[in-house]
């Protein structure tokens, strides 16, 4: 083997799902694939398993509510789709199935914040979070890495319950030590000083480490499950610290993401946001430069501390 | 695979029974979906006729709307062990007016219109998957067929080549508004169905025997029933009337029409 083939590639929050899958299918006949024509040609579980993936076409409620019912005779389904399309084209889907009937599919979803970047608007999908938030009994992951994203799928996998997972684009990131399955707070640095940052996701978890590289006196508490009840549960844990001043950074509007539900369930300290705003994104550039222009960048998180 | 059905006769004594109970559920004060209701009773009967074959055959209602036919019919067939008319619409009680898995014998939540093709045809596909027997069986109505929901559910299910799909429409012609042919008709419907791939029965969707008949085998692709209804049938005074669709009646009222239901 050359030495350049012993270097590791981080795979992508997608790509991770993907081969994560893939993998688990080899040893759980329940598991099941279903894309809707955004799985590219060589999707790993494609080529590894044919007979138990699907790929349905451009029909995302239609994928959602047949996946419900397989939950139902059994099977445990992943479905894919770009956020926007699974949270808003398929929100009914996601209400109906996957919360009121509370079936066991599994929806993840790339694209979500605005990872689509030149592809503009259609593609963005800053409202996920308070979408899906508000539907009881979905468990909502926000894993950042190729390790988390990869225990979220294992955990998700052996479950049974709703589960939305979004990711990113293609940007690979390398997870916060992890040791099993996410914590509720992985508590990342404690820093010495009172403010304390609350990182969700692809895009907020590696603002908060830039930030905490620049400022060693910041805490630093990374959040995977971000759903409502999470969240209560991690109300408790964050009130327990010494923190008295959160700033969560999240790449989500400030409307239903997790800086405004903590700051319900934490009334007794401060809990401000950094965030996407509530402006239409509808320029090109990459993800970075749409992110800065929405004002969710580096400078903006140190400004907020 | 062959079995001692049960006979026209009982299911159409089931049937009698069924619309008395939805007339009881107008009945009650919130009123039901009555117009819908009674023309698809004797879908549902014979439907859950083929569902007690016990082969993994699921019945979805996707027209939730007619809930009261639903409660009605899953009683009769014995799924439901409770009269579920003196409870309907009540609090503390799950007869909601549009049916949720909280009543016995029901899986999936519907009233919003649409959704319950592409859970028949999720169903279709795990009897499929798992090398079982059994149908996904959805009941439609015309009206519902306005929906964008139904057809990319009857895409998907063309091209998983889903031939123990069956979708009932109960082609009674009116929805809440009026008439499906003022509002959005559907000419041709037998030739939609076909287009994408269906195999196509057309029925009079009160026959029950003829309905039921239809349920039993498995041809080579999904297949659609339209099934030809009266809005209000068996209960002359709202037969054929599209003011039928919501109705409220009082206690005599209810005894009065109920005996008019042979």
């Amino acid at each position: 083997m050359e030495a350049d083939d012993q270097v590791s590639t981080v795979l992508s929050g997608r790509d991770a799902y993907r081969a994560e899958l893939a993998e688990l299918a080899r040893h759980d006949p329940r598991l099941l694939c279903f894309e809707a024509d955004l799985g590219g040609r060589k999707h790993p579980f494609a080529q590894e398993h044919p007979d138990r993936f699907f790929n349905l076409g451009i029909a995302e409620a239609t994928m959602i509510d047949m996946a419900a019912a397989l939950a139902s005779a059994g099977y445990r389904p992943f479905v894919s789709t770009f956020a926007p399309f699974a949270t808003l084209r398929a929100a009914e889907s996601m209400k109906l199935s996957m919360g009121y009937m509370g079936a066991g599919v599994v929806v993840v979803a790339p694209y979500s914040g605005v990872s689509g970047a030149w592809f503009g608007t259609t593609h963005h999908c800053l409202e996920d979070l308070a979408v899906v938030q508000s539907f009881p009994g979905i468990t909502i992951a926000a894993p950042h890495g190729e390790a988390e994203t990869r225990a979220v799928i294992r955990a998700a996998a052996a479950g049974s319950g709703p589960v939305y997972v979004r990711t990113g684009r293609s940007a690979a990131a390398v997870s916060l030590p992890l040791d099993g399955e996410p914590p509720l707070v992985n508590w990342a640095s404690s820093g010495s000083s009172d403010v304390c940052l609350v990182s969700v996701g692809e895009v907020g978890t590696e603002l908060a480490l830039e930030a905490c590289a620049r400022r060693p006196d910041l805490g630093h508490a990374h959040l995977c499950f971000v759903d409502h009840a999470s969240l209560t549960a991690v109300a408790s844990e964050l009130r327990r610290s010494r923190y008295s001043r959160f700033v969560v950074v999240e790449e989500h509007r400030p409307a239903g993401g997790v800086a405004s539900t903590l700051a319900l369930l934490v009334p007794e300290v401060a809990v401000v946001g950094v965030n996407a705003g509530m402006t239409w994104p509808s320029e090109g550039g990459d993800h970075g430069e749409v992110l800065s222009g929405l004002g969710l960048d580096l400078a903006h998180v140190l400004a907020a501390v | 695979m062959t079995r001692v059905g049960t006979s026209v006769e009982v299911l159409r004594e089931q049937a009698v029974r069924a619309r008395r109970l939805v007339v009881d559920m107008a009945a009650q004060p919130t009123g039901c979906h009555l117009g819908g209701s009674l023309s698809v009773v004797d879908i549902l009967v014979a439907a859950f006729d083929r569902a007690a074959e016990d082969d993994g055959t699921e019945v979805v209602l996707s027209k939730g709307h007619a809930a009261a036919a639903l409660y009605a019919a899953l009683h009769v067939s014995g799924r439901l062990a409770e009269n579920p008319a003196p409870l309907y619409g009540l609090a503390g009680h799950h007869y909601t007016g549009h049916p949720s898995p909280a009543v016995p014998g029901v899986r999936f939540p519907t009233g919003s219109l649409g959704h319950g093709v592409p859970y028949a045809v999720g169903w279709a596909l795990a009897r499929r998957l798992s090398g079982g027997t059994g149908l996904g069986i959805a009941v439609t109505g015309d009206g519902e067929l306005q929906e964008g929901l139904v057809w990319e559910a009857c895409q998907v299910a063309a091209a998983q080549r889903l031939a123990n799909l069956v979708v009932v429409v109960d082609r009674n012609g009116g929805q809440n508004d009026g008439l499906v042919a003022d509002i959005s008709p559907l000419p041709d419907l037998g030739a939609r169905f076909a287009a994408f791939g269906f195999d196509v029965s057309e029925v009079d969707g009160h026959d029950i025997g003829a309905v039921r008949a239809l349920l039993d085998g498995v041809g080579s692709r999904p297949h659609a029933v339209i099934a030809h209804t009266v809005k209000g049938k068996g209960v002359p005074p709202v037969e054929g009337k599209a003011g039928a669709h919501y109705v409220t009646i009082d206690a005599a009222r209810a005894a009065k029409w109920k005996r008019m239901i042979r």
